[in-house]
C-alpha cells in the first residue's frame, strides 16, 4: 500500500513544484550543475579547490561569482586560465553557475595548527578592516567575496596584486586596504584565512 | 551584449576538449608561487578602512550598512517587477532598452544615438533606435571609470577619473570610433580611494563642468577636490568654479537665469536622518558650499566645524532627504509634459544606503517658484520595495535625459536598463 501511494504522490509533487514556479530555479540549479562540469576540473568537486592556487567557488556569494566571470569575460580581470574560458559565457551562463557554487558547502583545507599565528591572523583581519566589508566571520556577502575556507595561495596572489595595483579593483576598496599590508602581513592573513571554516 | 552566444549548447561534443584543457591549465597553476617581492624599506601606509566606511564613529564600527554594487551583466526586462513603477496620473513609464550593462549617464547624439556610460566598470555604450527595436553596441571599451559623458556638435566628450578627452564624428563610426584627443589630464593626481568618478556637462559658456569629489566620506581636501571645476575644450586651460562641494554627479543650467543647479550628497555616518543632501545653485563663480565645516546649510561638522560659521558658505535652495543620493539632474524643456512641467527639474536619487530605513530610489520633480522657493515631490518611484531589506530595491535610478520629443528617460545601473516616461493628455 505504502509503496503505490508513494508512487501516485510524487508525480503530483513534481507537477505542484512545476505549477508553483520552482521550475524554473530547479532548471537553473540543474544547468548550473551541468555547465559547472568544466569548472570543477580545476576549482575542484562542487567547487572546492584542492589546488593552493585556484580559488574554492563552493559556498561563494551569487553576485560575487557573477561578477567575477563578468569581469573576465570582459577583459577587465585577466588571468591566462580563465580569461578563454570566461570570453564565450552568456549571461544565462553566468547566472546559472553562480546558482550552482553559491549553493554548494565550503569544505575548507586544513586550518592553521599553530594558535599563535591564527590569532594574529585574527587580529590583522580587525586591524585592516577585512571584516568590514567581507562580513564578521569572512563569509562574504553579495558581490563581495567570501574569504573564510579559500585557498592561501589565491589569497596571497591576490592581495599582492591589489598591493601592486595589477589587480582589477571595480571600485578601488581593495587596492587601498591592500597598500599598508607587508608581505608578512600577507602571509599570516592568508593562512588564516583559509584555515576558516 | 545580448546577442552574446553561449558555447553551452555545443557543450556535448565540446566538453571532453575543454576539460582537458582546463585540467592542463590547473597543472600549469599547480607550479609554486614565485617568492614574495620584499617590502621597500619605507614605512607603509597606515591601515585604513574604506573610503566609504571613513568617518564612522566608535559605536558605528559594528554596523551593517553598506552600499550596493550593480549586478554587472544586467537583467532582461522580462525579469523586472515592472507593475510596481508609479508616475502621476496621464503618464507611462516603459522599458526603453535592456542590456546596457551599469547603465550610468546618458548624452543624445545629433543622428538620435543614446550615448550610455559606465562608473565601475569601462565601457560606453551606443544605443540605436531601428524603427522602435533598440540596439545596444560597445563603442569605447578599456576606460578608467568613464563616467561623465557630453555630446556636442558630432562630438563625443567623456570624463574618465583621471582625464577628459574627446571623439570627433563618432557617430558616423560607431563600429570604427576615432581614437581619443586629450583635452586635460592629470586630474586624479592622488589616485583617490572614494568619488573618482565624474559628471560631465556642457554650460551656455561652451566650457565643460565636471566634479572631483571628496576622495573620502568626511576630509579635508586637496586644493582640487571637493569643487566643480570648467575646462575651455579649446585651450584645455582650467578654471575653479565652485568649492566646499562634496560630491555633485548631477547638474545643468536653469533655461532661462542660466545659473548652474547641482544636486550634493551630504556626508555619512552622521546619523539616519543628518545631514541632508542638497540643491544648490551656484549664483556666482567662487561660492562655497560647505564642505567639509557645514552640512545642509545649517549643522557644522562635529569635526571640521570647530571654530566655523554656517554663515560663511552659500545654503542650499532645497534639502533632499538624508542619504537620498541625488544623481542625474536636468531641468525639463521639452513639449511633451504639462505646460506646468516647463522648466522644472528631474532628480534621480540612486540611494539610499547609510540609513537604518531606506528611502529614495526614485526620479523628483524639483518646482522653483517665482520667489526662488523650491519643493519636491515623488515623480517616478517603485524601486524601493522593503525599506528594511538589503539590498532594499530593485531598481537605482542614475541619469535623466529629456529626448527630442519631450519623453523623459532614466537610466537605471543596478539593472542596465533605460527608462522612458512619456505623458498622454488624453
Amino acid at each position: 500500500m505504502l509503496h503505490s501511494a508513494a508512487a501516485v504522490i510524487a508525480p503530483v509533487v513534481a507537477l505542484v513544484l512545476a505549477v508553483g514556479g520552482r521550475a524554473a530555479f530547479a532548471a537553473n540549479a540543474d544547468a548550473g550543475h551541468e555547465k559547472a562540469q568544466v569548472c570543477v576540473a580545476c576549482h575542484g568537486p562542487q567547487g572546492n579547490s584542492t589546488n593552493p592556487a585556484v580559488p574554492s567557488l563552493a559556498g561563494q556569494p551569487h553576485q560575487f561569482i557573477v561578477t567575477a566571470l563578468f569581469l573576465f569575460r570582459e577583459g577587465n580581470r585577466k588571468d591566462p586560465q580563465m580569461t578563454p574560458i570566461a570570453a564565450n559565457l552568456s549571461n544565462a551562463d553566468l547566472n546559472d553557475l553562480a546558482t550552482y557554487f553559491s549553493a554548494q558547502k565550503s569544505v575548507p583545507p586544513k586550518p592553521m595548527v599553530d594558535p599563535e599565528r591564527a590569532s594574529a591572523g585574527k587580529r590583522l583581519s580587525e586591524k585592516y578592516y577585512c571584516v568590514q566589508c567581507h562580513g564578521p566571520a569572512l563569509l562574504g556577502q553579495q558581490h563581495i567575496p567570501r574569504l573564510a575556507g579559500q585557498q592561501a595561495e589565491y589569497l596571497r596572489t591576490q592581495l599582492r596584486g591589489f598591493k601592486s595595483s595589477t589587480r582589477f579593483d571595480m571600485d578601488g576598496v581593495m587596492t587601498s586596504a591592500a597598500q599598508p599590508l607587508s608581505d608578512a602581513d600577507i602571509e599570516v592573513l592568508a593562512e588564516y584565512l583559509s584555515g576558516l571554516r | 551584449m545580448s546577442m552574446r552566444i553561449s558555447v553551452w549548447p555545443s557543450m556535448l561534443s565540446g566538453l571532453a576538449t575543454l576539460t582537458l584543457l582546463a585540467l592542463a591549465h590547473c597543472i600549469a597553476q599547480a607550479q609554486p608561487a614565485p617568492p614574495a617581492v620584499p617590502s621597500p624599506a619605507a614605512s607603509p601606509a597606515p591601515a585604513a578602512p574604506p573610503a566609504w566606511q571613513q568617518g564612522r564613529s566608535a559605536d558605528q564600527v559594528s554596523s551593517s550598512l553598506h552600499p550596493f554594487a550593480p549586478i554587472v551583466t544586467g537583467r532582461p526586462a522580462s525579469e523586472l517587477p515592472l507593475d510596481k513603477l508609479k508616475v502621476p496620473p496621464g503618464f507611462k513609464v516603459e522599458v526603453w532598452t535592456d542590456g546596457v550593462p551599469e547603465a550610468r549617464s546618458l548624452a543624445l547624439g545629433d543622428k538620435g544615438t543614446l550615448f550610455v556610460s559606465n562608473r565601475l566598470q569601462s565601457n560606453v555604450y551606443a544605443v540605436l533606435d531601428r524603427g522602435g527595436k533598440r540596439e545596444v553596441k560597445t563603442v569605447l571599451k578599456g576606460l578608467q571609470s568613464p563616467n561623465g559623458i557630453v555630446f556636442d556638435k558630432g562630438t563625443l566628450y567623456v570624463a574618465e577619473r583621471h582625464r577628459i578627452v574627446r571623439y570627433d564624428g563618432i557617430e558616423d563610426r560607431l563600429d570604427n570610433p576615432p581614437d581619443s584627443v586629450v583635452i586635460v589630464d592629470g586630474l586624479d593626481p592622488t589616485q583617490q580611494p572614494g568619488h573618482f568618478w565624474k559628471y560631465l556637462a556642457l554650460g551656455p559658456d561652451g566650457k565643460l563642468y565636471f566634479n572631483i569629489g571628496s576622495p573620502q566620506n568626511i576630509t579635508m581636501p586637496t586644493y582640487m577636490q571637493a569643487a566643480i571645476m570648467r575646462v575651455d575644450p579649446k585651450s584645455g586651460v582650467v578654471e575653479d568654479y565652485a568649492r566646499g562641494v562634496r560630491m555633485t554627479v548631477g547638474f545643468d543650467w536653469h533655461p532661462r537665469t542660466k545659473q548652474l543647479w547641482f544636486a550634493e550628497h551630504g556626508r555619512d555616518w552622521m546619523s539616519d536622518d543628518m545631514p541632508s543632501d542638497k540643491l544648490n545653485v551656484v549664483k556666482q563663480r567662487g561660492e562655497h558650499f560647505g564642505f567639509p565645516y557645514c552640512h545642509q546649510g545649517d549643522t557644522l561638522d562635529p569635526e571640521f566645524g570647530k571654530n566655523r560659521s554656517c554663515s560663511e558658505f552659500t545654503p542650499p535652495v532645497l534639502k533632499l532627504g538624508a542619504h537620498v543620493a541625488p544623481l542625474g539632474m536636468r531641468f525639463y524643456a521639452g513639449n511633451m509634459f504639462p505646460a506646468e512641467y516647463r522648466n522644472n527639474m528631474f532628480i534621480a536619487q540612486h540611494g539610499s544606503w547609510n540609513r537604518s530605513t531606506k528611502q529614495g530610489y526614485n526620479v523628483v520633480r524639483v518646482v522653483i517658484d517665482d520667489k526662488g522657493k523650491a519643493r519636491s515631490e515623488p515623480f517616478l518611484e517603485g524601486f524601493l520595495t522593503d525599506p528594511k531589506a538589503d539590498p532594499p530595491m530593485w531598481g537605482r535610478p542614475v541619469d535623466v535625459l529629456v529626448m527630442k520629443d519631450g519623453s523623459l528617460l532614466v537610466s537605471d545601473d543596478y539593472n542596465g536598463v533605460v527608462y522612458r516616461v512619456s505623458y498622454n493628455k488624453n
